[in-house]
């Protein structure tokens, strides 16, 4: 039994393990490649409770991480340079699902999956004319195929803003 | 029934035995740079796996469920590529037959096919022949003035199924009759 258990530890932990890598992965590959960093978020547990409010029907364990000023880096803004970005980070135990562009709001969204026990890791990196946002929240596959039917909105379905960001 | 669905049922009927493979449609580059001209690009790809894992979280009770879970059992891959334009003629015909050009008979059956001069709306349905009547791979090809939709299953799918498919993982709901194609509100 003690075995057992522990082996369903050591699983647990390396899901878990593996969450962190990827998206630790794409924030540092967006930070290295726009030279920038992630914001502090203050009150991140807020920002957290918010999403789980927001969508308490299906989604759980909530990451973050938001650039702003994006748009003073020369690269940022080239649409085909973004792809290649996204496809060369977007690997591992995630799948490329949907890719959203839209020039009208000046908003290009990535969207990745990958099982996660009995729910889907979703993997959301949200790009506008100047901030841009990744986040990772585990949905249940109800959220899922709500995401899959209507992934124009998908981005700002899981956008989460606090005007604290900004100062 | 309007002469679109009987041509569809007769299409679905007359689906010949030639051997189904995986045959996923190739975006000519013409048309994956439509999506620097569009207002918005909607790209939705389903892999096996991703397709499996959809399946593994319905439920073989709920009717709905079991349905979607029994249709999506069989498919390989479902991707759909979407443009929505601002103006008229953002794209050509040209750009279209390059990706209607890879769709040929003997593999492939043109099923429906509506041209609509008022509206410029235009709708192809083609299935890839399987076997013991089943049917190995859709594409369905909307083109209006301001749209564009290319729709790409693959896999085994049974005809009679077919249109449970409007609606689900990104796919437009078919309304052949009234030549729209539109996506189903889940909710």
């Amino acid at each position: 039994m003690r075995a057992r258990l522990l082996s369903v530890l050591l699983v647990a932990s390396a899901a878990a393990w593996g969450a962190d890598r990827e998206f630790d992965q794409l924030v540092k590959g967006i930070e290295t490649h726009y030279g920038t960093s992630r914001m502090h978020i203050p009150l991140m547990g807020a920002a957290n409770l918010v999403v789980k409010v927001a969508h308490a029907a299906g989604t759980s364990g909530f990451k973050l991480a938001v650039f702003q000023n994006l748009d003073s880096s020369a690269e940022y803004g080239d649409q085909a340079d973004l792809d290649r970005l996204m496809d060369r980070l977007g690997t591992g135990s995630l799948h490329p699902l949907i890719r959203v562009r839209s020039r009208r709001d000046g908003e290009s969204t990535y969207i990745f999956t990958g099982e996660a026990g009995k729910s889907t890791r979703m993997l959301i990196a949200t790009f506008q004319r100047r901030e841009a946002m990744v986040v990772e929240v585990t949905v249940n596959m109800d959220t899922l195929m709500e995401t899959i039917a209507h992934p124009e909105t998908a981005g700002k379905a899981f956008g989460v803003t606090d005007p604290s960001w900004d100062q | 029934m309007s002469i679109a669905r009987m041509v569809l049922a007769a299409g679905i009927l007359t689906a010949a035995a030639f051997p189904s493979g995986a045959q996923e449609i190739k975006l000519p580059p013409g048309l994956e740079k439509l999506a620097d001209k569009a207002e918005q690009s909607v790209d939705v790809t389903m892999n096996k796996s991703m397709l499996q894992m959809a399946a593994r979280f319905l439920s073989d009770r709920d009717g709905d469920e079991a349905k979607t879970k029994k249709l999506i059992a069989g498919l390989d891959s479902v991707i759909v590529r979407s443009f929505e334009f601002a103006r008229d003629g953002e794209y050509s015909a040209a750009d279209v037959d390059a990706v209607r050009a890879q769709i040929q008979a003997p593999a492939w059956s043109r099923i429906v096919g509506v041209r609509s001069k008022s509206s410029g709306e235009n709708a192809d349905v083609y299935f890839k022949n399987g076997a013991n009547g089943q049917l190995g791979g859709v594409v369905v090809i909307s083109a209006e003035p301001r749209r564009l939709t290319i729709v790409n299953i693959i896999g085994t799918l049974d005809p009679t199924q077919l249109g449970d498919l409007g609606g689900q993982f990104g796919i437009p709901r078919l309304d052949v009759g009234g030549l729209r194609m539109e996506r189903k509100d889940s909710k």
